[in-house]
């Protein structure tokens, strides 16, 4: 094994060698340099293999005496680990920056290899001084390569560096001294009884204080920031992820020295710097800035973990390496991707959109930022805030929570500009091979250490590790042509439903819900058959979404629920973002969802100290002992199921999503938040929050939920948006029926799920299937389509009919049960409510039968064909289940009825045959059925018979209509149709919630511009930052008194 | 008070109030070669406390010759470990000062202002 | 205004911190363990008379590679910073006084040997390397103000300066190889106490580091006054 002085030696001798070189020697000074970084990083991988596999560290001793006589170095896993880090990206960063290194002179070079020996030192040395003096030669380092990028702006960024960098080493310098005077040795290992002697906190104070500044804490960053800004991107890179990581290590290193309560504040003041920096990074224009401060934001969080050590204990290696891996691929990832495009204007990233490749790295390195699954971060918070709400430190889970939902506002928002913007001619971006082997190597690195990851934490086969390998393999065969990936998702999904069937046999939820997700995807996915070419980027993201779904219907654990409720998240931004106006829907979409997330993150770190880890679907947890875990959870549900006031994402994000995308993400992933709703209910007793009864609560919000949802509705000329806001109503009517929480009003909730799936699953296509003949999607424009597509119209009508609850189709079933559970529960209000939004729901159906189908043809839509065939086969198989319920609901009902727990109150449905029976009244479905089959049957042949005498008029003809139609859109009824409606309810629609959200959101932007204003851009007043900053992390260590 | 009066004691008193001085021109002074100096005068600073913490009283400089003989030396040296850090310090402080020189010159000649309000390019 | 008031007060406050340095530390009346093993154990395993340069060079001596590392980033990032092209553009220097110029070439050869001298002797008189060094610097300094149009030949000093920087980095690695340690100096032989070839590896050390470091500086000089014949 070599010894580790030698990654020393090997740097030193390399730099004094370069600088001999001449301008001939230019040309080979580059692969010099390779070669020599090539060796450090051999050393540090020999020892790191060597460690893993069970060998023994190895203290360096220097100049033949032992500390404290001499300095030593130190080798053991975690030096290893980072050593190795260090070496190979540095080596990494050679080949990325290969072109620069070319051209620059030999001075550069020395300069770069020196930077990363210095931090090679920082990491390994044991003493204090040492570790002042290796921490001069990393800043100056540092200086001297922000002259490596051609701009002035470099310049003077290096000059504040420099200052702050004076200011934070003299208070090292002198601390160690004092701690010298107090203690005799500068050894980090022997100096642990500095803080007992008498005066020695002051030493240790010095020290604490210019170590985390280093750190670039918030507020006092200002020169860090600027750092990030001016610095070339590979440049940048390093900075943020070899220097912050060192210092990381250099606090840890010291850990031992620093009383506990000491950490905790320095922990404290980590995740703030965590959560301020990403929150200002959302008003960042400039996207290196905005890299800066988000390296920043990471660091602190680094800080906060490393503070933790020792409250952490076992699981602090797993965040740490989590949090580390994540910064190293991601966030190198981003700049290198940065360096690619060579702009720092958000406009001109869609330039990725060229490099599919690269568009996926990109795509893989945000969300791995973000902490989304399946990459290490997501893992790590996870863990993290477990931990934190083991200790009941609420208040630093909402901080870290806050700040995670700023920085998923920032990077998507990102996100969004690069697959959305304009792309122009003459991009200024730089796409050299050897630019973008080094991202793909991080790329590769990423989904490496997410295996490690998983693999570590054990998932459960079938129900977690083969959907995520689905998922993988769409990723790769995304060249195929999309029919036949059509095929092999929904072959996947079919024997996927095959290989679960069994395990989920008995448990009827389970199977309700993973029917609706599997085969709700699999219809869905008809359409796609159409489709022409390849189809890049929509079905890995469909296989995330269906897949993300069938991974709620049975986790082991909440972290396995959470997971997958993420990746349906990520799948379905994704798929809505396709649409051609999708982003900024898309984006609120993203930011709702990702909030309500949260919320759940942090009910599930409070359940995690009432009940473990267990899936909370799995336990009971007993009445009125975890209102705020309902409230959290409930609020999370009801934002994915749209109720009111959380709803605004709804509209915007289904009708800007492609035609065919829609169905899948509105019918089948609105029923995620059902889902939680239901297994919410069943598993805990009645909560009380404040002295409220939250079910109660929940009544009310659905059924107002029920009335905004439907009136919103009746007001929309865009056919999808009608359609989304109905949804809403829906969710409304679903809501209410959990909130009754008796046994009717469980069977409401879940025959209703089931069938507003059906129907607007089956009402989707088919708008979708019209939008894609007649081209547009206002109603206005179309009319008249009866007559070209007859089918389409007969499922609509259906849909209508079974949406508004009429007799005999199966709506009118939760109608009639739905008003028997209202009265058997005494809620008067809310019902009336709920039936007053039944009538406002006819409304909007009419007009959009009307509209589309009814009426005068359009001269344009004369050649429209009927809908294409792989629209309508979903279609009819939706509609025969409907008339299979309509005349037989308790083939659907009685199963349904078993999944309802003995301990609900009120009573059930009685079922004697087709005969229904309640306490309040009774109900035949099969009875009704023939009647009105035979009515409609008779009506129909008396209308046959005489209609044979008919005399056929064209379309113009006078008999139509007593005025002289020129044109067919003056006789379009439909259009504005409820004028007067609007003028007299108008007020009860007026866009409250959107108006609260985005007063909100431009509340947050405004103070963080304000806050930004911080940093002046003076060297000087950083500076001084520094010092305020130390002021105030000496009041919060030492609460004021001297030491 | 008076025992704190000690020749050691007006040294690490001399040098934190250079310390002092130095920091406070460092963070007022607007022409940036003064800020330099004045960073010059904190390192001195530093320095002075450093050499002044390792003074012993009564006793010689740490170097062996005829008049110290070999036996005993540790009752008759200072602490040679500060003086041989400040030599380190020293020479980091001249690094330090000379890279930051040659920015100033290189700032000078993009802008032909030494006012170190006058490089904000890059802020909030 | 006000931010003056408020940086007098963060300083007064740093002083009052700083203070309970002299307030709360206890007189020493003995060497703690650390400088009193120096002390007592010097003579006999770096065979050094002077102390200090047996902490620098051999006890510390990882220090003052980092040290010397930290000359060689300046001197390098203040040559590549200041590199300018067109150097002799309009050079119209005042020339130095005849007194300047005389004494100069007078001085130059003996500051160079005072500082040889320094360096050399590091081990057993107060001095060495680095002070050699600057000393060295000085004489160069002198040379360039008596001749502010004179051009030195920077190319032998970088090359000095290099291979100085190799030899160090050698010695130590020697240390490793032979398995006493990095930069341990009895590679060479202890010798007798006192005598300029003592000490083993450490004169060769200092010299190599005095070299060094004089012609660092020399070279920073000369860079900077490049800069400022443009004007």
């Amino acid at each position: 094994m070599v010894n580790p002085v030698h990654i020393v030696s090997i740097g030193l001798a390399a730099a004094f060698l370069m600088s001999l070189a001449g301008k001939r020697q230019q040309n080979i000074l580059a692969y010099f340099l390779m070669i020599a970084v090539g060796a450090m990083s051999f050393i540090s991988l020999q020892w790191l293999m060597e460690i893993y596999s069970g060998g023994a560290g190895r203290e360096v001793f220097t100049a033949g005496f032992k500390p404290p006589f001499a300095i030593n170095l130190r080798m053991t896993m975690d030096e290893a680990v980072l050593t190795s880090i260090i070496n190979i990206f540095g080596l990494f960063s050679i080949i990325y920056l290969f072109d620069t290194f070319k051209k620059a002179n030999n001075h550069l070079l020395s300069i770069f290899i020196i930077y990363l020996m210095g931090l090679n030192v920082m990491v390994m040395t044991r003493d204090l001084f040492n570790l002042f003096v290796f921490l001069e030669i990393v800043a100056i380092a540092t200086a001297g390569m922000m002259i490596m990028s051609s701009d002035k702006k470099g310049i003077s960024a290096g000059f504040k560096f420099l200052i702050a960098s004076s200011v934070i080493s003299g208070l090292l310098l002198l601390g160690t001294l004092f701690g010298y005077t107090y203690t005799g040795t500068l050894n980090i290992d022997m100096m642990q009884a500095l803080p007992l002697i008498k005066g020695g906190a002051v030493a240790l104070f010095l020290i604490v204080v210019a170590l985390v500044l280093e750190t670039k804490p918030f507020p006092a960053n200002g020169w860090a920031l600027d750092l990030y800004t001016s610095a070339n991107h590979g440049v940048g890179a390093m900075l943020s992820v070899l220097s912050a990581p060192a210092i990381m290590f250099v606090v840890y290193k010291m850990l031992p020295v620093i009383p506990q309560d000491w950490q905790l504040v320095i922990s404290f003041f980590g995740i703030i710097t965590f959560a301020a920096s990403n929150y200002l990074a959302i008003r960042q224009e400039n996207i290196r800035r905005m890299l800066g401060y988000s390296s920043v934001a990471q660091g602190g969080l680094l800080l906060a973990t490393v503070g933790l050590a020792d409250y952490l204990g076992g699981s602090f290696y797993f965040v740490a390496l989590g949090f580390l891996l994540t910064n190293l691929f991601a966030k190198a990832g981003l700049f290198w991707l940065g360096g690619i495009v060579n702009s720092d204007n958000m406009n001109k990233w869609g330039i990725l959109r060229k490099k599919p490749v690269l568009l996926l790295l990109f795509g893989i390195f945000a969300a791995a930022l973000a902490g989304l699954p399946p990459f290490p971060a997501f893992f790590a918070k996870w863990e993290l805030v477990m931990q934190l709400g083991a200790g009941e430190g609420w208040g630093w889970i909402a901080i870290m929570l806050i700040g995670s939902l700023f920085e998923i506002a920032f990077l998507f928002k990102w996100v969004g500009r690069v697959f959305k913007a304009e792309n122009e001619e003459n991009a200024p971006a730089n796409f050299a091979m050897h630019k973008q082997i080094p991202a793909l190597l991080l790329g590769a690195g990423i989904i490496a250490a997410s295996y490690f990851f998983i693999d570590y934490l054990n998932f459960n086969l079938t129900f977690v590790l083969i959907p995520l390998l689905a998922i993988a393999a769409f990723f790769v065969i995304d060249y195929a042509p999309a029919f036949i990936k059509n095929i092999l998702l929904i072959g996947a999904l079919s024997f996927y439903g095959y290989m679960i069937y069994p395990e989920l046999q008995g448990d009827i939820m389970k199977l309700v819900f993973a029917g609706i997700f599997l085969i709700g995807g699999v219809l869905t996915l008809f359409p796609g058959f159409s489709a022409k070419g390849a189809r890049k980027g929509f079905y890995p993201f469909a296989a995330m979404t269906i897949f993300g779904l069938l991974m709620l219907v049975n986790p082991a654990d909440n972290l396995t629920f959470f997971m997958g409720w993420e990746l349906m998240a990520l799948g379905s931004f994704i798929l809505i973002l396709r649409g051609k106006m999708a982003e900024k829907p898309a984006f609120r979409y993203m930011l709702f969802s990702a909030g309500g997330a949260y919320v759940m993150m942090a009910a599930f770190a409070m359940l995690n100290n009432i009940s473990g880890a267990e899936f909370f679907g799995n336990i009971n947890i007993p009445a009125n002992t975890a209102g705020i875990i309902f409230a959290l959870l409930a609020i999370a549900f009801m934002l994915k199921a749209a109720a009111i006031g959380l709803h605004i994402w709804l509209p915007g994000a289904y009708a800007e999503a492609e035609d065919d995308a829609t169905p899948l993400v509105s019918g089948v992933l609105i029923n995620s938040g059902v889902l939680g709703l239901v297994l919410l209910v069943t598993s805990f007793g009645p909560q009380t929050l404040f002295g409220y009864d939250i079910l109660h609560i929940m009544g009310w919000i659905g059924a107002i939920t029920a009335i905004g949802g439907n009136m919103l509705a009746i007001y929309e000329e865009d056919m999808k948006r009608l359609i989304a806001y109905s949804s809403v109503g829906a969710m409304g009517y679903i809501i209410f029926a959990l909130a009754i929480n008796t046994k009717l009003g469980l069977l409401i909730a879940l025959y209703y799920t089931i069938l507003h799936f059906i129907y607007k699953t089956m009402l989707f296509i088919s708008a979708a299937g019209v939008m894609h003949r007649t081209k547009t999607r206002n109603m206005y424009e179309m009319g008249g389509l009866i007559k070209s597509m007859p089918l389409s119209f007969i499922v609509v009508l259906i849909g209508i009919i079974t949406l508004a609850g009429m007799p005999p189709l199966a709506g009118f079933a939760g109608k009639w049960m739905f008003y028997n559970a209202i009265i058997l529960k005494e809620w008067y209000i809310q019902g009336a409510m709920i039936f007053f939004s039944g009538i406002v729901a006819f409304l909007y159906l009419y007009k959009l039968i009307s509209s589309v189908f009814l009426g005068q043809l359009k001269d344009n839509h004369r050649k429209v064909k009927e809908a294409p065939f792989y629209y309508i086969i979903p279609q009819l198989i939706l509609v025969m289940a409907i008339m299979v319920l309509s005349v037989q609901p308790q083939w659907l009902m009685q199963p349904l009825s078993t999944i309802i727990p003995a301990s609900f109150a009120g009573e059930a449905l009685q079922w004697d045959g087709n005969l229904a029976t309640l306490s309040t009244g009774y109900w035949n479905a099969f009875t009704i059925m023939s009647v009105v089959m035979a009515m409609f049957g008779i009506l129909f042949l008396w209308l046959v018979y005489h209609s044979r005498k008919a005399q056929k008029v064209k379309q113009f003809n006078i008999v139509f209509a007593a005025e002289k139609p020129f044109r067919p859109e003056t006789t379009h009824v439909s259009y504005n149709i409820f004028a007067a409606y609007k003028k007299a309810l108008g007020w009860m629609v007026t866009p409250l919630a959107t108006r609260f959200w985005e007063r909100l959101s431009d509340i947050f932007t405004a103070i963080a511009d304000k806050f930004r204003t911080w940093y002046t851009g003076n060297g000087q007043t950083y500076a001084l930052h520094l010092l305020i900053y130390a002021f105030i992390l000496y009041i919060a260590i030492s609460g004021g008194k001297l030491l | 008070m008076e025992q704190y009066l000690t020749l050691q004691n007006i040294g690490i008193a001399t040098g934190f109030a250079l310390i002092l001085i130095g920091l406070y021109g460092g963070l007022t002074n607007k022409n940036i070669l003064r800020i330099i100096v004045s960073f010059t005068i904190f390192n001195s600073g530093l320095n002075i406390v450093i050499v002044a913490l390792a003074y012993l009283k009564g006793r010689v400089a740490p170097i062996i010759d005829d008049t110290t003989g070999l036996d005993n030396l540790s009752q008759k040296f200072v602490d040679p470990v500060p003086q041989a850090l400040v030599l380190t310090a020293i020479v980091i402080g001249l690094g330090v000062t000379g890279v930051m020189l040659a920015y100033a010159l290189k700032m000078y000649q993009n802008k032909q202002t030494l006012n170190i309000n006058d490089f904000k390019e890059t802020k909030w | 205004m006000y931010k003056n008031i408020l940086i007098l007060a963060l300083l007064v406050g740093l002083g009052i911190l700083l203070s309970t340095a002299i307030t709360d530390r206890e007189e020493n009346t003995s060497l703690p363990e650390l400088p009193a093993y120096y002390a007592d154990n010097t003579a006999k395993e770096v065979g050094a008379a002077n102390m200090v340069t047996a902490v620098i060079v051999t006890y510390r001596g990882f220090d003052t590679l980092g040290e010397v590392t930290i000359l060689f980033v300046s001197a390098a990032l203040i040559a590549m910073f200041l590199k300018t092209g067109n150097r002799r553009k309009n050079r119209n220097p005042r020339p130095s006084s005849v007194i300047l110029s005389t004494a100069q070439k007078l001085l130059f050869p003996l500051i160079i040997l005072f500082g040889a001298y320094v360096f050399a002797n590091g081990h057993l008189t107060p001095g060495g390397g680095f002070q050699g060094g600057a000393i060295i610097a000085t004489a160069f300094l002198l040379w360039l103000m008596a001749n502010p149009e004179g051009e030195m030949r920077h190319g032998i000093l970088s090359s000095l300066e290099a291979f100085s920087g190799t030899f160090y980095v050698i010695i130590g690695v020697v240390g490793v190889i032979l398995g006493v340690g990095f930069l341990n100096n009895s590679i060479l032989p202890l010798g007798e106490l006192g005598r300029l070839f003592s000490a083993g590896a450490i004169p060769v050390i200092y010299s190599l580091i005095g070299l060094k470091v004089g012609a660092e500086l020399s070279n920073i000089l000369h860079h900077l006054n490049e800069v400022q014949n443009e004007e």
